[in-house]
């Protein structure tokens, strides 16, 4: 098949259900009716730290149209939830945590009676002392949110004589950076419905990025086998990792299992943003040493994390933080420590980046710092310290690979060339412009374990084929992408391709849609599959044909003689007569990426099997009268490898650079106070402007087609890079995202002259 | 609890408006969001509630021509309208040229903003046929998109 070109892969395939999603007739969980439906609605704790005295639903239970109020005593199974640590209840027990803990369901015949229902349960609480502060929820006498203490985790990663270097180097330069919570603000608030079906499962139609994950902690709550709960994911509107953790799923299930009906829930936004996680939210104290022509000798990175009341993915967000901690670039010593804690703020789980984006942040401003003092260009700086083929990063990997940093460095060099040519003339009384860098890596797939993904591909006896994956498109397009996948073996039209995914009765398990991992992962499960059945065609029309399998090429949905192409077989006879002769008509793909657990000391490990690069340029013009930023201009290379489809690719960058301007400049979720998109603010089209999206194709060996990932990537530079343009337009640095009007007129105050 | 004319919370208020341009007669709740009524009466799901404050649009149905976010409009002020869905874009399986525009500049990821867009979209270029990008923007500045971005929908919509 070497000689072909590829006609599925590199190609702008039209995406898995775009057409039933601009008619507006795809069913997300919210739009799903059933016959009999009651509606849930949760009781969530007002308090962030208190103990239940008492909890009286009688007269909730009365009125009228209430069906049922649940607590955690009607829970059958065991109530814990949580991906990596189970310390969630799906309904309070003796206390709350924080703000938003669900502590019980009213099950209604109707939204208003479900609500009338609410107000009529009675709660008496205790309040415990609280901490908000990751810091003082680590000292001595603090109060105690779990039993086993607040330190969720510290992780520590060490390599060569930091001290020794930093003795050596000609310049250091140590600064404190901050980040805030920050929410996943999915346009589709979260929304499930459950039901029993005729053979006694559960089924739980949800909006999740992980619905074989959702299946064993709902089954593990009901006390069933897993094969009594089945998870189908509804269509997604968006998801960025807070739709990893269960939030509907259970009591969704609960309901419809105690009460043998239907039952729906529909979070309004405003318990959207009470109830679900968000951004951890980072202290990063970096202290950086360099020699003067500019390169990097030593890095002590000192990270805090505030976990909230519930673990969710922390460990993995402190894990991945701490091994990113340096950025695209050569360290020879370091040490960082990575030390996250529980405290009585709302939980904090996966987003978009997981710890990424907030020590890019930290550590692009460390570049730019260290260049203004050693006269060097950012550019410059960059390209002197940037990883390529041979390079070790922190954990003591040595890069073998697909290490297209610098290759996006110089995609973006004219782009910052240009941009130095054109702003002094924007310089007013009131006015400034800037350029800055933002660059990252990013480790595909979860950190230092297994991750594997599955697919099966089947053929029908007529000939159609199927494509079953567990992956949950969540809007990224992984349908779309496996599916060109397979096309690309089985050489036919993607379109041609039928799609299973995300059931967990029909499909096995991919893992989660996170960590940028889908398309890496689970696409060489796909092609794994695939090229069961291609082989299998192969060798099937080999017989068929009498003809020698080496001389047969798979075509456009036949098997045709390269010798003659006028000798071909369909599929379809192929599977008819393997389906006689007793052939599987079904193949399984398994990949799981090759890595080295972290060592618990060092840190020292293979974390990931293959890293995905980027850099972003970003000009922007500073209001010094007002403090407000506008982005002018953006432009944004990514190493994915290989761009299965270029289109989503360019759609992820620009979401990912939407993501990150509100990232930069506006989006911050003060907890109590924070209520909704009225008080939390995401970018609209008027604060974006046209991104030059730069794919750079540094293949992965390991890759399917050389294929590694973009999905978080795409967000990761450009708050940093935005962060290096406001200190170069203002010469006044912000250490503290967002940078907010207030943060940004402050700094103009001492703004360096036009 | 009274309304101001006099009605009481789950009184029905009769009212006849057109949808997609056929004739509706419907009894709907006082107090009830156009939106809900659209969604949980005509079973019309298209748009969607993402904020219900009017902040994302995803609600965005046209009435009388303009773009309204359906979640601050009453039901009873439907009346005597006419109110153009998601659903009267295109006829059957085949889209509408702003559909098909969306669908080739790659302007549909997750689904969910995509109709109050295209109502967006379609208001402003019933209005104004060739929109310069700053009065696209600015006609679409109030539908907000997590998954895919701005670009796709602001720059190529060319007809």
């Amino acid at each position: 098949m070497k000689e072909h070109a590829q006609t599925a892969v590199g190609v702008n395939a039209t995406r898995v259900g775009a057409r039933s999603r601009l008619l507006g007739r795809v069913q997300f969980a919210a739009d799903m009716r059933m016959d009999g439906a009651v509606t849930v609605k949760a009781l969530r704790s007002d308090r962030h730290h208190a103990l239940i005295v008492d909890l009286d639903t009688s007269a909730a239970e009365k009125e009228p149209g209430c069906l049922a109020v649940f607590t955690f005593k009607d829970i059958p199974g065991r109530n814990r939830l949580g991906i990596i640590n189970k310390d969630q209840r799906l309904l309070a027990e003796e206390k709350v945590r924080c703000v938003g803990d669900p502590i019980a369901l009213v099950v209604g015949e109707t939204p208003d009676a479900a609500e009338a229902a609410l107000g009529k349960i009675r709660i008496r609480y205790q309040d415990l002392p609280a901490v908000f502060d990751p810091e003082e929820a680590l000292r001595p006498g603090a109060p105690q949110i779990h039993e086993e203490g607040n330190l969720l985790i510290r992780k520590v990663v060490k390599r060569g004589n930091p001290e020794g270097a930093f003795q050596q180097a000609d310049l250091i330069v140590e600064r404190v950076y901050t980040t805030p919570h920050v929410e996943h603000a999915y346009i589709e608030p979260d929304a499930g419905l459950a039901y029993i079906d005729g053979d006694g499962t559960v089924v739980v139609y949800a909006s999740t990025q992980n619905p074989h994950y959702d299946q064993k902690d709902v089954a593990s709550l009901l006390d069933l086998d897993e094969d009594h709960v089945r998870v189908i994911q509804t269509a997604t509107g968006g998801g960025f990792g807070s739709k990893l953790d269960m939030n509907v799923q259970g009591f969704v299930a609960l309901a419809a299992y105690l009460l043998g009906r239907p039952a729906r829930m529909v979070y309004s936004r405003e318990e959207a943003f009470v109830a679900t996680a968000k951004r951890h939210p980072l202290k990063i104290t970096y202290k950086s040493g360099a020699m003067s022509d500019g390169r990097l000798i030593a890095a002590d990175v000192r990270i805090v994390g505030d976990t909230g009341a519930y673990a969710s993915y922390g460990m993995a967000v402190a894990t991945r933080a701490a091994v990113h901690a340096t950025g695209p670039y050569e360290v020879p010593n370091i040490f960082i420590e990575s030390t996250f804690a529980y405290t009585n703020n709302p939980m904090a789980g996966a987003m978009r980046g997981f710890g990424v984006p907030q020590l890019a942040f930290a550590h692009e401003s460390q570049m730019d710092i260290l260049a203004g003092e050693l006269g060097l260009s950012p550019l410059e700086i960059r390209m002197r310290n940037a990883l390529r083929i041979g390079s070790t990063t922190p954990t003591g990997q040595q890069l073998t690979a697909s290490v297209g940093i610098g290759k996006c460095l110089r995609a973006i060099a004219p782009y910052y060339e240009e941009s130095l040519r054109h702003d002094q003339d924007a310089c007013s009384a009131f006015s400034r412009r800037g350029r800055g860098l933002g660059a990252m890596m990013y480790g595909i797939g979860n950190t230092g374990m297994q991750n594997p993904s599955t697919a099966q591909i089947e053929l029908s006896r007529e000939g159609r084929i199927t494509l079953f994956t567990g992956a949950a498109d969540i809007g990224q397009g992984s349908c779309t992408v496996l599916r060109q996948l397979a096309a690309e073996v089985l050489r036919l039209p993607p379109e041609r391709i039928e799609m299973v995914a995300a059931d967990t009765q029909r499909t096995t398990s991919a893992g989660a849609t996170s960590a940028s991992r889908q398309t890496y992962i689970s696409g060489n499960a796909v092609l794994d599959a695939a090229a069961q059945l291609a082989d299998v065609l192969l060798s099937e029309a080999a017989l068929i044909m009498k003809v020698d399998r080496n001389d047969l090429v798979l075509e456009d949905g036949v098997v045709v003689s390269r010798a003659d192409p006028e000798k071909s077989v369909s599929f379809e006879r192929i599977a008819k007569r393997a389906h006689r002769t007793g052939i599987p008509l079904k193949w399984d793909g398994y990949f799981d990426p090759e890595t080295v657990p972290l060592d618990p000391e060092t840190g020292a490990g293979k974390p990931y099997a293959t890293y995905a690069f980027a850099c972003h340029m970003v000009e922007v013009e500073v209001d010094t009268s007002s403090g407000e930023v506008r982005v002018l201009h953006v432009a944004a290379a990514h190493d994915v490898g290989k761009a299965i489809n270029p289109d989503s690719i360019r759609g992820q960058i620009n979401s990912g650079v939407a993501m990150g301007i509100g990232f930069a400049l506006m989006e911050e979720y003060h907890p109590g106070a924070t209520e909704s998109m009225k008080d939390y603010h995401i970018p609209t089209c008027a604060d974006v402007p046209e991104v030059a999206a730069i794919i750079v194709e540094d293949p992965e060996p390991s890759g399917p087609f050389g294929a590694k990932g973009v999905g978080e990537p795409a967000l990761i530079p450009t708050a940093p890079a935005i962060a290096n343009a406001i200190a170069d337009a203002l010469g006044v640095r912000t250490f503290d995202l967002p940078a907010n009007l207030e943060r940004v007129l402050r700094a103009s105050t001492t703004a360096k002259p036009c | 609890m009274k309304t101001p004319n006099g009605l009481e919370c789950n009184d029905r208020v009769k009212i006849a408006f057109r949808v997609n341009g056929k004739p509706m007669e419907l009894e709907v709740r006082p107090w009830q969001s156009a939106l809900d009524a659209l969604r949980d009466e005509l079973g019309l799901t298209g748009a969607k509630e993402g904020c219900g404050i009017g902040e994302c649009g995803a609600c965005t149905i046209i009435v009388d021509g303009n773009a309204v976010n359906s979640c601050l409009m009453l039901a009873p002020q439907l009346d005597g309208r006419s109110v153009e869905t998601i659903e009267g874009l295109g006829s059957g399986d085949s889209l509408h040229a702003l559909q098909e525009a969306f669908l080739a500049h790659g302007a549909v990821q997750c689904g969910f903003c995509t109709p109050g867009v295209l109502l967006s979209a379609k208001a402003l270029l019933d209005r104004n046929p060739r929109p310069d990008r700053d009065e696209i923007v600015e006609a679409l500045s109030g539908n907000l998109c997590r998954c895919t971005g701005y670009q796709q929908r602001t720059s190529p919509r060319k007809r």
